[in-house]
This record gives structure tokens, sequence and C-alpha cells, in this order.
């Protein structure tokens, strides 16, 4: 039984972990289409609300008005995205990276536009919360 | 069913309380995993998904894989080692895997032994180390599994601080890994000297893991 629970648990979830990478990556991708279409309310619409929540605060005007003021990558593809636990990463094939937290909705963008630093430290974001 | 339920009630009691404690730590795990989640800010999950997740399997794996270590080494290291006094320990003159004859294998067989201890070859090789590497696989087995979750467990929260995710092979060389592998190691290594040792001195009255009240503190290898 042992076995069986550790083949579950070590071979059994990266078999699933494939549908929720290609769903997390759908979400980046939609997510800077819509910002390539200057569509505010649906870029939004990808964001955690948390996320949203705290852009809304810091640039003092509505979601769909703050996230196109970003200096944020637009249009383009992903090219690799990964899952763990409730975790996700995005990487577009042009450059810039996207964090994602799955819930009860599925997956929302929770930071973006992000550029690596210095090995083993943060991204730095364009949009975090 | 009255007999079966008596002459097993050890295997059932224990079966019964491993489940209650799986489920109880399966609620607990996923109330402690949902407040960690609102005090960052990220979204909740249901207890379905959490039973599912790396989170949960680390945590379960992390347990098991040293337990199995604890019996497999016991039953190994109690084939050479001695403790004086104590009933796991067996008689201070029979270290080691002893002869045939002693362990009623091959021309030594009984009528009712096991087949395979009646054969000689690779087949008794087997059978008379059968429990060590059964106990052996499940330990390595967790162990791997431990490892997978973990390093699931470990990236999610690397990408909870927007840091890159890791491999397996960086995860097992991460202090993350080590430190939750040896916190259980040693409370095992602790539990297994500690039953050796005060064995020696303390009695439990009608349990074989004892002697039996009266023995001598220094019989050695009696069980009550």
């Amino acid at each position: 039984m042992p076995v069986l629970c550790a083949c579950l648990f070590a071979l059994g979830l990266p078999a699933c972990a494939a549908d929720r990478e290609r769903d997390a990556a759908a979400v980046a991708a939609r997510f800077h289409a819509a910002l390539e279409a200057r569509d505010g309310e649906a870029a939004c619409s990808e964001l955690n609300p948390e996320t949203a929540s705290k852009l809304e605060q810091q640039e003092k005007k509505p979601c769909e008005d703050a996230v196109l003021a970003l200096e944020l990558p637009t249009g383009g593809t992903i090219a690799d995205a990964r899952v763990y636990v409730t975790s996700a990463f995005a990487q577009r094939a042009e450059g810039g990276t996207d964090f994602l937290d799955e819930g009860p909705d599925g997956w929302r963008i929770s930071a973006a536009g992000c550029e690596p630093t210095a090995p083993s430290q943060p991204y730095d974001c364009e949009l975090e919360n | 069913m009255r007999r079966f339920l008596k002459e097993n009630s050890l295997s059932i009691v224990f079966l019964a309380l491993f489940l209650a404690a799986l489920v109880g730590q399966a609620i607990a795990g996923h109330a402690d995993f949902n407040d960690n989640a609102v005090s960052h800010g990220d979204p909740t999950i249901s207890l379905g998904r959490y039973v599912v997740s790396s989170d949960f399997g680390a945590a379960v794996m992390e347990n098991w894989q040293s337990e199995y270590l604890q019996f497999t080494l016991f039953i190994l290291l109690t084939v050479w080692l001695l403790q004086r006094g104590s009933p796991e320990s067996k008689e201070l003159d029979k270290a080691g895997r002893e002869s045939d004859q002693s362990q009623k294998v091959g021309p030594y067989a009984q009528q009712n032994s096991p087949r395979w201890a009646k054969l000689g070859g690779i087949r008794r090789t087997l059978y008379e180390n059968s429990l060590v590497l059964v106990m052996g696989t499940f330990w390595l087995g967790t162990w791997l599994a431990q490892s997978v979750t973990g390093t699931a467990q470990y990236n999610a929260e690397q990408l909870d601080h927007q840091q890159d995710p890791v491999g397996w092979s960086h995860y097992i060389t991460t202090a993350d890994f080590w430190e939750s592998t040896l916190q259980n190691w040693q409370s095992e290594f602790l539990a297994v000297g500690s039953m050796a040792i005060l064995a020696v001195y303390l009695r439990q009255r009608g349990s074989p893991e004892s002697k039996p009240v009266g023995a001598p503190h220094g019989a050695t290898g009696v069980e009550g």
C-alpha cells in the first residue's frame, strides 16, 4: 500500500499537471492578448482579486484603466508554463514572466511583467500583489 | 467472525487508528493550508483538492518514510547488534545470521515451514531477507515520493515569492529536504533507542514487548 500511495503522489499528480499547465498558460495568454487589444476589463478579469485591488489602490483608478497604464508586455505567446500545488508561472516566448494562483474559479494572475534580477532572488514585477 | 477479529485484533485496531489519524491529518492540514493561503492573500482550496496536493503528499510521505526506515534498520541491526538485558535484543551469544539449524531452513526445515524456507538458492536467499527487502523498498519508495512531492511544495513557495522553481536534483540538496527528513529520522532513532534501553529496567505485565515482570534486569532476549 505505501508503494501504491507513493506512486499516486509521485507519478499520478504530474500526469494531471499537464492539463493544469495548459489552463494556466491559457490565462496568461488571454491576459496579454487583452492588453494588446487595449481591453482593460478583459485583462482585469484574468487578475487575482487581491492583485487587482492593490493595483486600483496604488494607481487610484479603476483596474481596467490602471492595468493599461502599466508597462506590461502585450500579445505574444506562452513558451513555458509550470504548476506546483496552487501556484504557477508562465513565461512568454518574447520575454517576461507571469505568476499565477489557483482559486475556486481557476487560475488568476498574481504578478505580471516580471523579469529575473539575480540568481535565487525574486523577480522584479511591473504588477504584483 | 468473532474469532477472526480476536485473532487479528492488533492489525485491525492499528489499521483503524491509522485511517482515523490520516483523516484527522487531512482535515487539520487542509485548515492550516487555507489559513496560510488567507494570510498571504491567496485563494483557498477544497478538502478534495488538498488531499491530492503535493502539500498533503509531502506531509504524509515524510512520516511514512521515517517509520519504514526505523523498522528496516531495527530488523537489520538487531541481527548483529545486542543490548544486554533488553527484550528487543537477541541473547548475547546469538549475534549474526545464526545457523541453518536454528533458523529451520534447508534440510532443517519443518514440515509446516514456508515452502521457500525448505528450498535452496536464490529463492531461499530472497525469503530469508524478505522482511528487510520489503520494508526497505517501502522506505525508499516513500522517501522518493517525499522528495518528489517536497519539490512541488518547495516550488509553490518559490513561485509565491516570485522566485524560480528548482528541479528535483537541486531540491534534494536543499536544507528544506534534509530538515524535513532528519527531523523525522531523529525522532524514530530516539524512540527505538529509548525502547531498547528502558525495557531493560521497566516492565509492562502481559506485553510481548516487555520481559516478564519478575525477569531479572540482566536477562536478555526474553519476552513476556
